[in-house]
């Protein structure tokens, strides 16, 4: 009897701990099964997810900000849960809405659509307005709230200077898609990609959860400052000249880097959508790169330091100048129409005598003529990272439209198209001991917080270094007998003024208007600069020497200060200690 | 040794003895399956919590992101060429000419050279190192120890 009892006991009790321990578990498994606990943490389920990476940003090379992000905000509604219109619409006018674009998105929309996109890019300012309405009129008792509005916060291009630099920087679309400028030409590392993707629900899959890199961010060769200093001088030049345009390039001709580079006219890139007013036509973005023109007398530089290099002339050779020289058959004059009796190669320089000029490229025969005008880049792109940069066109002898007159014409710029950017190049052997630089703008990138500098690339050295030294000397002292208004007073510079017809599209040239052009560079013994100033069409004056040499020398006069550059007496007496 | 043999029969024959045997294993089973469910459990509750931290904290990064975004523009806006030249010329300031420059050797002066805006330390990996004790296995650990005290005693 007893012993049953102890059974009995022992049943019951190993049977309510069972019970108890099955509950326990039961418990357990039913509530990491249940709708609750589902419904918090999404299990198996899968939800769209948009990822907005920052675009990377631009900055000059002392690490100010050229081109930054802001936020912006897409406005949508949820059709689903039946939103109050007029108060929507009210509330959408009062936050400062273009109404008649939220119409017509609303118009756009299918007829079963659930949400739909009222507004983007809206600017913070009207989205908090937005939002402090709808939270005044949160749980309004009569319907009239505005729950059904909602609110996507991403990134819009934003610059900070407005337009400065903006025919170098180009500018981004609200597709995020990068136009002109750097903006196009690094647009697959500036540019972070949106990502629209489905992604767990699941908290605990959160590590699942893509990273989406942020946009490469960029450093420009460019000096804002001198930047902004040559945009002023250039807006300032085509008032007193009367231009139609005006260009300015300044590169260190050691190492490539564009340092500023402007051309007008100049768009506010916060206000890209302007383009087509402020570029109407065929109007170049950056006439720099993308504008080739007969240069005229600065390519004498070229044609002389290709002469003298090949042995073909000596500074001290004379030539005497009857006024004319016939070249194919064709009569070459001054651009004065004058004789200029004897004159060495320097005084042909320095009167940038056509007809000697005409001599030294025949004397030289077109086949070494060609052939460094090819090394100097003449006809070819220069590959700066900049879009849509043009190549200007080198006819040769071979070339169906290629005739021998050019040979004396090209050597003094006729009848061969550039751009700026070619003719920096080509005059920056000249300045740089015969080597000739690749020009770039991108100074360095930064990825996982390393930054990879540019290097320096020499594409090619078309002349000694002598020869260089020569032509550099040839060029100051030119400019010191003419007593030159590109001159500066303390530094010795080199450069060569460039007076040119501009061809007319049925041929010949055009009597009323011409192309001024200057190309110095400086201090003659150490260049830290090369500068090429193009104004197109002035109408204050016909001579290059009158309306553009002179602002060649506010553009030195500029970059001596922002460059810490001494005075020659100055650094030299330094260099001396 | 009969009477021995006898009583160790009695009691391991007993039924109550035999049942109570069985329920203990029994329960010693529910409560290891019922400790093993509850460990689950917490890891479960964990690991949504620390899911959950996890996606806020993006969201948190996401903002402060653009927050720092706008307030880098906005402040480039105010310093910007133009900015700077307004107050300069409103606080009296003019461009400096050639002219007015006196230039002064200074020993061991470095010119100002262009910005390096590489992040300070960024040797260190973009992502976050998971020490190895979180991930190595005991046998890992003393292979681990046992090759660092080898090369350790090697050193002369």
């Amino acid at each position: 009897m007893k012993q049953r009892l102890h059974t009995w006991r022992y049943l019951s009790t190993a049977f309510l701990l069972a019970v108890l321990g099955i509950a326990i578990l039961v418990q357990i498994v039913r509530i990491q099964n249940s709708p609750e606990v589902a419904s918090v943490i999404d299990q198996g389920n899968y939800v769209w997810k948009d990822y907005y990476p920052p675009r990377g940003e631009i900055y000059d090379r002392h690490g100010s900000l050229l081109a930054g992000n802001k936020t912006v905000y897409e406005i949508g509604l949820d059709l689903t849960v039946n939103p109050d219109m007029p108060t929507v619409m009210l509330a959408l006018q009062m936050s400062g809405l273009d109404l008649d674009e939220v119409n017509y998105r609303i118009s756009l929309a299918p007829v079963n659509a659930q949400y739909i996109i009222l507004d983007d890019f809206v600017s913070t300012d009207k989205a908090k307005q937005l939002m402090t309405l709808q939270e005044a009129a949160y749980g309004d008792p009569t319907g009239k709230n505005l729950d059904a509005i909602y609110f996507k916060a991403h990134y819009a291009r934003s610059y900070p200077e407005n337009d400065l630099a903006s025919n170098v920087l180009g500018f981004v679309t609200e597709d995020n898609h990068g136009y002109l400028g750097i903006e196009e030409k690094y647009d697959n590392i500036l540019a972070g990609i949106p990502v629209r993707m489905l992604v767990p629900a699941d908290p605990r899959r959160a590590t699942e959860y893509p990273t989406i890199p942020p946009g490469q961010t960029i450093i420009l060769t460019i000096d804002r400052e001198i930047q902004a200093a040559i945009e002023k001088i250039l807006d300032q030049a085509l008032v007193s000249t009367n231009a139609s345009s005006g260009t300015i390039v300044v590169m260190d001709p050691r190492s490539g880097e564009i340092l500023a580079m402007s051309s007008t006219p100049r768009l506010n890139l916060n206000d890209y959508q302007k383009i087509t007013t402020v570029f109407p036509g065929e109007t170049p973005f950056n006439r720099a790169i993308s504008q080739a023109y007969e240069p005229g007398s600065v390519s004498k530089i070229l044609t002389m330091a290709g002469a003298l290099d090949s042995g073909a002339v000596k500074p001290d050779t004379v030539f005497f100048d009857e006024g004319y020289i016939l070249v194919g058959g064709f009569r070459i004059v001054n651009w004065d129409g004058g004789a200029w009796g004897y004159q060495d190669m320097t005084g042909c320089l320095a009167n940038s005598l056509n007809v000697c000029l005409a001599w030294v490229s025949s004397k030289m025969e077109s086949e070494s003529f060609y052939s460094y005008m090819q090394r100097f880049g003449l006809g070819h792109a220069t590959g700066i990272d900049l879009a849509q940069e043009t190549s200007g066109r080198l006819k040769i002898p071979g070339d169906g439209d290629w005739r021998p007159v050019e040979l004396g014409t090209n050597a003094f710029g006729q009848g061969v198209s550039v751009t700026p950017i070619q003719m920096v190049v080509a005059a920056s052997a000249l300045a740089n001991d015969g080597k000739m630089v690749y020009p770039h703008v991108l100074y360095a990138q930064i990825q996982d917080g390393k930054q990879s500098n540019t290097r320096t690339q020499i594409v090619g050295t078309p002349i000694s270094a002598n020869t260089a030294h020569t032509i550099s000397e040839m060029l100051a002292n030119a400019l010191e007998t003419e007593s030159s208004a590109a001159l500066v007073p303390g530094y010795r510079i080199a450069g060569k003024t460039g007076t040119a017809q501009i061809p007319l599209a049925g041929g010949g040239y055009d009597e009323n208007d011409i192309n001024a052009s200057f190309i110095g560079w400086g201090p003659v013994n150490d260049p830290r600069f090369i500068v090429y100033v193009w104004l197109e069409k002035p109408q204050s004056n016909r001579a290059a020497s009158v309306v553009a040499a002179p602002i060649f020398k506010q553009v030195v006069e500029k970059l001596v200060v922002l460059m810490d550059v001494p005075p020659d007496a100055v650094r030299l007496q330094m260099i001396g200690r | 040794m009969n009477n021995v043999t006898q009583i160790v029969q009695k009691v391991r024959q007993a039924p109550w003895r035999v049942q109570r045997q069985w329920i203990g294993l029994f329960l010693v089973a529910l409560v290891l399956m019922a400790m093993v469910a509850g460990l689950y459990l917490n890891v479960t509750v964990g690991a949504t919590l620390a899911g959950r931290e996890t996606i806020s904290l993006q969201a948190t990064i996401t903002t402060n992101q653009r927050v720092n975004a706008d307030s880098e523009t906005q402040l480039a806006g105010l310093t910007s060429v133009e900015a700077m030249q307004q107050r300069a010329e409103t606080m009296g300031f003019q461009p400096a000419s050639p002219d007015d420059i006196t230039y002064v050797a200074v020993a061991g002066y470095v010119p100002q050279s262009a910005v390096d805006r590489s992040t300070p330390g960024t040797n260190a990996p973009a992502v976050p190192i998971i020490l190895p004790e979180y991930t190595e296995s005991w046998f890992d650990y003393f292979m681990n120890q046992q090759a660092s005290s080898a090369s350790a005693g090697g050193q002369p």
